[in-house]
């Protein structure tokens, strides 16, 4: 048994070091400080340390290289698209009443900005608390388009004809949200305390959005939207900006009880949206385009856009409606004993959507119907329970069930080659149950393993909805995973660890939707509903998913650690085709360093290297082979010199590469096979940046700093949804959509601080 | 209430106790056969029985533990917060009672960083027996971090005195810190604002437990997204079934390249699902026009109209659901409105 040593006296203050002679403790007692262990006053040194109370004023200026086009990227979420310079004005106030434990919270951040926050806070610690909480945000639209359009953003635009792309006004989208916060919590008893908070957001503003159509359709009949005899068809696509002007509302309020082995919290969450941009009304005026940009009826044999296609362009669009969820949730964990805990929780939620078609200007409603109806209740039980039976043993068991009833009443909203159809119910019931057992063994080596179940029901479909376009349904998938993981520590400062995961995903008969102009399925074998050249949904189709990730920690002493990470994983799909999606995987390598450098200075860096891939094969005869590659890394050197300098740099770098390599098989066309063979088909996409962030901050004194800030942002987009090699993608009035692919931007800041 | 502390105190302090019997982790000469500490010379600084550890910890030594008194756990009038260093580190006898002269001063009882640091459950337990007693956290226990043994100071910076990953500006860097596929995704350009600081990944997730996957709050993907998004609530009259069951189908909340978050770009992101529209291969306008794929007979649904601009959402452009019940042509049905 190892000796105890001996208690040692407290040591005199004389051999203290050096630097004690002028501490708190020295001086306290050299003036007759209070006796041992009390709380004595401390000095301004030992209280700019534990006291919290502050008043800082951060004020300053903000400049920003280039024009809009220059830092739409960098600028996405930043107040700083249509600005050059900016005000930079930051406040903090804290005050703790020693005494109580009162705190009273000031904080106010980006005031000379579009995007100010602020939060008030005022508590007694442990008993009440009080807050305020204001935050906005926008969310620029990096593009700008050049439109003829006139009232973009409105619900009644009207559209012209540009007389060639890339005229008309330049016209730059920006979304804002604003939200406040009340709340407060309190409590009433030891065991029992309420919190509350209300929440209001609005949103504002205007976002990418647009229609199309094209004639004939089997979802408009004829003669208003058919086939021209020769020429051009009649189609048009147009770009339509969404406004949004919408609230959101949420209460949420929860009475929380602790008691000695329990825990329990009931909680109400009500969520309350409202759209004042009901629809979207456009107004066509005059001509539009055809498909090689010309006007229509300008070929031999076209005529201009007809009044069918017109009407239909014109048809209102439904925006948001207003709905609401009123929210009931008892959530909590009991304690059995020391060792085994049962986590729990249950939840009923009541949403509703019945906003009055009307209302919304929009007609030609099923007869009678005035709204829709919506109800989608949901109820939500989960329980687990985790046991340590033995000292190495940890042992959890958890199962998650929920049932989402779609009780929307059907109706006749729909005429397809004259025959009705209905709405859809989605109902959705998941059952997720998860074992899983952690064995500590000797020598720190730790493994776990874990099976997962989930069952996911979502009935049989609504069978008079019409489901064209898809293959096939089904209304059962049931997914078994297992996994492993072992940790083990190699040596003193080494560990490393292996998790490795399998899960197959099967499922019951699909079901085959019934052709246009019928609704509804039909259940079939595999057999009967295989095609070679079908597409199953994704979420339908039977998956076997193989996961593995090996990760290692060094530190060979206190000032360096390396930590390296492998990852990959692979998911294989299948189903009565030979088409569809077959497979995607990922893969992750990544390397991640720190470094101190004496005592006052840190260097980090990393590298991490990614891979996505997916792999489609077409029922036309095409195959897509689709991969996601991308390079990061990042160093990063911050420290001090002396009491007063502290400095810091990051260099960031990333780079990804969306390949889309499509290759044919022998279903394709000829004149697909030809298209490819010439076009090399689709070119890369890539996005590089490159970000330089410098920081200095220098205390002049005790009460006041300056800080100064530096950022170089260099960004290259190169893509094709908007054009390519030169040639714009423009819309049928010659609207256009454009980026500045390289972009380089310098911003600069400094601040004085003075805190008193 | 200071009964209460008091007890919780006790039963803290016999949990330790007991885990120490038990021998598993805490040295053995802190199981407790020591004579009593007598009181310290020097006054308390921060908590209200620091005097035994601040004594050397003060603010020459250690100043970077002190700013403790800056935080909640600092405010002395609320008697739920530690007594003493003590609360947390353990008692440690040794640690404390070592004589100046000895080199190798015995660590503390429980140590929370460096290469001698303590069991994730010890480093734990101190924040647990109190901070599990709240709704917030009650579903630590089996949650993803409790089972991958994060510990509490593995993202909480107790000390200091604004906890990193309790600020939005550098919460991220915290858990960029593991989270190495998810770094990579915020520097794509079509993100959540997380790296503009307008954004903190709490927002969505809830890293101490949460009955949804993935740590989400809500609940789920959906309920998440709804706190933000409610407009994709619904139910609409023309529902698009992958919407109304996970968002994350077509969606990457993180970053990807593709504009509005998606995982893949259209068509190919619609075309796992759908096969009409397919006759022509993915093209864009400027390639070569020679072929037949093309020219002023071309219907709307050419390759290049699903490839380019918004994809296959050119025209279904409502794609969340569309709320229009019209009946007569042409239907929503596609949410073309």
């Amino acid at each position: 048994m190892k000796t105890v040593p001996p208690i040692r006296e407290p040591r005199p203050l004389s051999a203290q070091r050096a630097g004690l002679s002028g501490s708190l403790v020295a001086a306290s007692l050299a003036l007759g400080a209070p006796g041992v262990g009390a709380q004595v006053t401390p000095n301004d040194a030992l209280q700019r340390l534990i006291s919290p109370d502050i008043t800082a004023v951060t004020i300053g200026a903000a400049a920003i290289t280039g024009d809009n086009a220059d830092r739409s990227l960098f600028s996405q979420y930043r107040d700083w698209r249509d600005r050059e310079a900016m005000l930079r004005l930051d406040l903090d106030f804290v005050r703790r009443e020693e005494a109580t434990g009162t705190w009273l919270h000031m904080v106010a951040r980006d005031l000379g900005l579009k995007t100010p926050e602020f939060r008030i806070r005022h508590e007694r610690q442990g008993h009440w608390k009080l807050f305020v909480d204001f935050n906005s945000m926008v969310r620029n639209y990096p593009r700008t388009i050049h439109t003829g359009l006139d009232g973009a953003g409105g619900t009644n635009p009207i559209v012209s004809l540009l007389p060639a792309s890339g005229g008309g006004n330049g016209l730059d989208l920006q979304t804002r949200r604003r939200g406040m916060t009340l709340g407060g919590e309190t409590r009433l008893t030891p065991e029992l305390s309420v919190d509350a908070s209300f929440r209001i957001v609005t949103k504002e503003g205007a976002r990418l959005f647009g229609r199309g159509f094209n004639c004939p359709s089997a979802y408009a009949a004829s003669p208003v939207c058919s086939a021209l005899a020769a020429g051009a068809d009649q189609w048009a696509m147009l770009l339509l900006p969404e406004p949004t002007q919408s609230t959101t509302r949420q209460l949420e309020a929860t009475l929380n009880y602790v008691g000695e082995d329990l825990v329990l919290a009931a909680t109400y969450y009500g969520s309350f949206y409202k759209n004042d941009a009901s629809r979207l009304a456009p107004t066509i005026s005059g001509n539009l385009n055809d498909p090689l940009g010309n006007p229509m009826g300008s070929a031999a044999g076209s005529v201009a856009l007809t009044d069918g296609l017109r009407a239909i362009l014109q048809q209102p669009i439904a925006l948001a409606p207003d709905n609401l969820a009123h929210q009931f949730a008892m959530s909590g964990n009991f304690a059995f004993n020391p060792q085994t805990r049962a986590t729990f929780h249950l939840a009923y939620t009541h949403a509703t959507q019945n906003e009055d078609f009307a209302a919304m200007g929009l007609g030609d409603a099923p007869a009678g119907r005035t709204n829709l109806g919506g109800v989608l209740d949901t109820t939500l039980a989960q329980l687990g329970v985790s046991t340590r039976p033995v000292r190495d043993l940890t042992l959890l068991a958890d199962l998650r069930y929920e049932n989402r009833q779609d009780k929307t009443p059907l109706d006749d909203y729909g005429r397809v080659k004259g025959i009705a159809f209905t709405n859809a119910n989605y109902s959705l019931k998941t059952l997720k149950g998860k074992l899983e057992g952690t064995w500590r063994m000797p020598k720190g080596m730790r493994l776990k393993l874990g099976a997962d179940h989930e069952i996911f029901d979502r009935g049989d479909g609504t069978q008079t909805d019409s489901n064209a376009s898809i293959s096939g349904f089904r209304n059962e998938t049931w997914e078994t995973g297992v996994r492993a993981e072992l940790r083990k520590p190699f040596a003193d400062g080494l560990a490393g660890s292996v998790q490795i995961a399998r899960s197959e995903r099967h499922g019951a008969s699909y079901r085959k939707p019934n052709p246009l102009p019928l609704t509804g399925t039909t259940p079939l074998s595999d057999e009967a509903i295989y095609s070679r050249t079908a597409a199953f949904p994704v979420m339908f189709m039977d998956r076997t998913r193989d996961k593995l990730k090996l990760m290692t920690d060094w530190s060979p002493d206190a000032a360096f650690s390396l930590q390296a990470t492998l990852e990959g994983g692979r998911d294989q799909y299948s189903a009565p085709t030979e088409k569809g999606l077959r497979d995607t995987s990922f893969q992750l390598a990544s390397l991640d360093a720190g470094l101190a450098l004496g005592a006052k200075a840190r260097l980090s860096a990393w590298y991490s290297w990614s891979e996505q891939t997916l792999h489609v094969s077409h029922l036309n005869g095409y195959v897509a082979d689709l991969k996601d590659r991308g390079h990061h890394a990042g160093i990063a050197l911050n420290g001090s010199s002396g009491p007063r300098l502290t400095w810091g740099a990051d260099l960031l770098f990333g780079f990804s590469r969306n390949i889309y390599a499509q290759s044919t098989d022998a279903l394709a066309s000829a004149a697909n096979r030809d298209f490819l063979a010439q076009s090399g088909g689709l070119p890369d996409v890539t996005y590089r940046n490159l970000r330089l962030k410098l920081f200095s901050s220098f205390n002049l004194d005790r009460q006041s700093r300056i800080r100064v800030d530096l950022v170089h942002d260099r960004s290259h987009l190169n893509e094709w949804t908007w054009g390519y090699n030169g040639v714009p993608f423009a819309y049928s009035d010659n609207t256009t959509v454009s980026l500045q692919p390289r972009q380089r931007v310098t911003y600069l800041s400094a601040t004085y601080t003075y805190r008193w | 209430m200071l009964r209460q502390w008091c007890v919780g105190l006790c039963r803290t302090i016999a949990a330790v106790l007991v885990l120490a019997g038990a021998q598993l982790a805490l040295p053995p000469a802190a199981a407790g056969q020591e004579p009593t500490l007598k009181p310290a010379a020097n006054p308390n600084l921060v908590l209200r029985g620091d005097a035994r550890c601040t004594r050397c910890h003060n603010q020459h030594q250690s100043a970077a533990l002190l700013p403790i008194g800056q935080t909640k756990h600092g405010t002395r009038a609320d008697a739920r917060t530690p007594p003493s260093c003590t609360a947390c580190h353990g008692d440690s006898r040794q640690h404390a009672n070592a004589p100046d002269e000895q080199r190798d001063r015995p660590n503390a009882d429980v140590i929370f960083a460096g290469r001698k640091m303590s069991d994730v459950s010890l480093r734990n337990f101190p924040c647990l027996a109190c901070h599990e007693n709240d709704a917030k956290r009650s579903h630590w226990d089996g949650s993803a971090h409790q089972a991958a043994d994060v510990a509490c100071t593995s993202c909480h910076q107790v000390h200091a005195a604004n906890d990193r990953v309790r600020d939005k500006r550098t919460q991220p860097e915290v858990c960029f810190t593991c989270h190495k596929e998810q770094r990579n995704e915020f520097d794509k350009p079509s993100h959540h604002p997380l790296t503009e600081g307008k954004m903190s990944c709490t927002d969505c997730h809830q890293p101490h437990g949460a009955v949804g996957p993935k740590l989400l709050r809500r609940h789920g993907v959906n309920n998440t997204c709804y706190n933000c998004h409610a407009e994709k609530r619904g139910p609409f009259v023309h529902q698009h079934q992958p919407v109304a069951e996970d968002c994350s189908h077509c969606h990457n909340p993180h970053g990807t390249v593709v504009e509005n978050l998606l995982k893949s770009r259209p068509p190919f992101l619609c075309q796992q699902c759908h096969t009409p529209h397919t006759a022509q291969i993915a093209q864009l306008g400027g390639q070569r026009q020679g072929s037949s794929l093309q020219g002023a007979a071309t219907d709307g649904r050419s390759g290049i109209n699903i490839t380019q601009g918004r994809g296959c959402v050119n025209c279904h452009t409502q794609i969340h659901g569309s709320n229009n019940p019209a009946t007569t042509s042409p239907t929503p049905k596609a949410r073309f409105r």
